[in-house]
């Protein structure tokens, strides 16, 4: 398998703060990574050093044989790399498929001359969008399909987060970024998300696809490849058994003194 | 005229009854009020008008029978707004205030789809465009004046000057946001006005005299204008230029809105960051709003120029700025209809109001602040794109 995206000793400090600390990870192509690590440990400063919101202090970003370190989001997101947030943050009054269109916007190429002179071509673009769009909505879990022309801010906690990964993937990344999924979805809604992801990655078995989850039953669903940060530094790598018996790993999220009670 | 209670589609019938009555009752409607004399009348009017708002805000499945119909019958719809738009000057007939008014209105409506793209869609607060307005005017002014060009050939070379002026102010502003790009907005506004005052050969405050009448196939618009026998005000040949750059406005502002370019805009206003992260070139789309809204803005004030034949910096005031961007929040933010309505509104009403001339200032901050609390959306707040005909 070769490598999709490889961090090179990545270093972020925002004035004395060392938010990533000479992290160093690869994931493969068609492989699924997951980040944990303690709140503030810095995994979605990882995600940003990787998009191209934050340049790194120091150290490298190959994305697909390219350095991407710093490049511009819109140039990262060209180039293959999806993301979801945190807090969710879709556009809130827009509709839902609305949404999911904008995210294709790297895949289409209307320009303001080709809107205005060229309108026929315009309309057929956004009507490609708009079929692709209710396409990626009818495959995850929920009833997003059914709720397509609703304000995202009207949707409910576990659509948003659905419909933010149809967004994501609407770009047709090679490389997903999700950043905790599954926060305020109920036991079912988590299970639903993970059929989700497994589905996802039978699809398109060249997907990649990095997760930020505190949830450790979504972990154990992708055991294979997993990373634990703590304080900026990258603490355990490999799989979930090895990196859950890591007494660091332990530490940093028992405390020392749980750990070695 | 008897609409069902719920949004259910109306028969084509009802469709066509309901667009064409409709349009002729606004268009009665903006006949009485620019015939208004008299603070009681248009006191009345405004009643009215208050009242309309009024039931459309209680009963939403009016806006929505209306919609419903316009996209039923397109046809009718656009057929029955081009025997308004034409034909309103032979109702007028040779009331060359009536008509004047239209103009400016007209011209302002230009204006504000044109401030639309910015602070509608985008969210860019900007205060430029007043003096977008004015490039356009003095550029096509000095051009006609020293150079004898035309009025037609001056029309693209305006709006291409003032194109690059809005990536001129477009590209440094990119730096700043909100309050802060505002504040850059407003002080190009007003370095522009200053120029203009303050060069010889934009002649000072003085301004410029004697801009040549344009003419179309020998007919000069400085000439009545006869249809049919029918001799209408030499300001006809005007007020249907600035409807055909009115309906160019509407055309360009419709498929904008409706393409990527569009929703890019609608996806920075949402959310800057959220919209980096679907790989859209935010600096760019927040200059080309810059470029698009300076592009129109010059139409209109070639247009302005070559109408009242002389300019001078005063017509190109801060006020305008503040003018324009009223009618956008009055109208309706990203609803190309409503922005038109402001527009009309407000150009109309204060020249009726013509008592309290000195407090107009006054009165367009009363009418912001007031639609800012009470109807932030305002008159006619933007819709959800509709896509493949669906309801």
């Amino acid at each position: 398998m070769s490598v999709l995206l490889k961090v090179e000793n990545a270093t972020m400090r925002f004035g004395g703060l060392v938010a990533l600390n000479d992290v160093s990870f690869s994931i493969d192509k068609g492989s699924v990574l997951a980040v944990i690590g303690p709140n503030g440990a810095g995994k979605s400063t990882l995600f940003n050093v990787v998009t191209g919101v934050y340049r790194p202090t120091s150290g490298k970003v190959l994305f697909d044989g390219a350095d991407i370190t710093g490049r511009p989001s819109y140039e990262v997101v060209e180039r293959g790399i999806g993301r979801t947030f945190q807090s969710s943050r879709l556009f809130s009054d827009l509709s839902v498929l609305d949404n999911v269109i904008i995210g294709m916007h790297t895949r289409t190429t209307t320009g303001v001359l080709d809107a205005l002179f060229r309108p026929g071509k315009s309309r057929r673009e956004m009507a490609a969008c708009v079929e692709k769009a209710e396409a990626l909505l009818k495959s995850g879990s929920g009833d997003l399909y059914e709720q397509r022309y609703r304000p995202a801010g009207a949707l409910a906690q576990a659509d948003r987060r659905r419909l933010e990964i149809a967004r994501a993937l609407a770009s047709q990344p090679k490389l997903l970024l999700l950043d905790e999924p599954s926060v305020g979805m109920d036991e079912t809604e988590t299970q639903a998300l993970i059929a989700d992801i497994v589905r996802l990655c039978d699809v398109h078995p060249d997907l990649s696809v990095i997760l930020i989850e505190h949830d450790m039953q979504v972990v154990d669903a992708f055991p294979d490849h997993v990373m634990c940060i703590d304080y900026g530094s990258r603490i355990a790598e490999g799989d979930f058994a090895s990196v859950r018996a890591n007494p660091r790993v332990q530490e940093a999220y028992l405390g020392k003194a749980a750990a070695h009670a | 005229m008897h609409a069902p209670a719920s949004s259910a589609a109306p028969g084509i019938g009802q469709a066509i009854a309901f667009t064409v009555l409709s349009q002729l009752a606004g268009a009665a409607f903006l006949y009485f009020v620019l015939k208004a004399e008299g603070g009681w009348q248009i006191v009345g009017l405004l009643a009215l008008l208050g009242a309309g708002f009024y039931l459309l805000e209680r009963l939403p499945w009016i806006t929505d029978y209306a919609m419903a119909s316009m996209a039923r019958v397109p046809l009718v719809t656009l057929a029955t707004a081009a025997v308004v738009v034409l034909g309103f000057p032979f109702v007028v007939g040779s009331n060359t205030y009536v008509l004047h008014l239209l103009i400016v209105a007209q011209l302002y409506a230009v204006l504000a789809l044109a401030l639309n793209f910015q602070l509608g869609s985008a969210n860019i607060p900007n205060f430029a465009t007043g003096a977008s307005y004015g490039i356009g005017a003095y550029v096509s002014a000095l051009l006609a004046i020293n150079f004898g060009l035309s009025f037609w050939l001056t029309l693209p070379l305006a709006a291409l000057a003032a194109t690059l002026f809005g990536f001129v102010i477009g590209i440094p502003s990119m730096r700043t946001r909100d309050t802060y790009l505002a504040l850059v907005t407003i002080a190009f506004g007003v370095v522009v006005q200053q120029l203009l005052n303050n060069f010889d050969w934009t002649g000072g405050p003085n301004g410029l005299v004697g801009i040549p009448a344009p003419s179309l196939f020998g007919h000069s618009f400085a000439d009545p204008l006869v249809v049919f026998g029918w001799k209408l005000p030499s300001q006809a040949n005007f007020y249907y230029l600035s409807a055909a750059l009115v309906v160019v406005a509407i055309i360009t502002a419709h498929r904008l809105h409706g393409s990527r370019i569009g929703l890019a805009w609608n996806a920075l206003r949402a959310d800057e960051i959220a919209a980096k992260a679907q790989g859209i070139n935010v600096a760019w789309y927040k200059v080309l709003a810059f470029a698009v809204d300076a592009f129109l803005a010059a139409f209109a004030g070639t247009i302005y120029a070559f109408y009242v034949s002389y300019i001078s910096p005063d017509n190109f005031t801060f006020l305008v700025s503040v003018t324009i961007m009223t009618m956008v929040i009055v109208g309706g933010m990203d609803n190309i209809f409503g922005v038109i309505v402001g527009a009309f509104l407000l150009t109309i009403l204060p020249e009726k109001l013509r008592a309290f001339a000195d407090y107009r200032l006054l009165f367009f901050g009363v009418v912001i602040i007031g639609f800012l609390m009470i109807r932030p959306q305002g008159l006619f707040p933007q819709r959800m794109r509709r896509y493949g005909g669906e309801p």
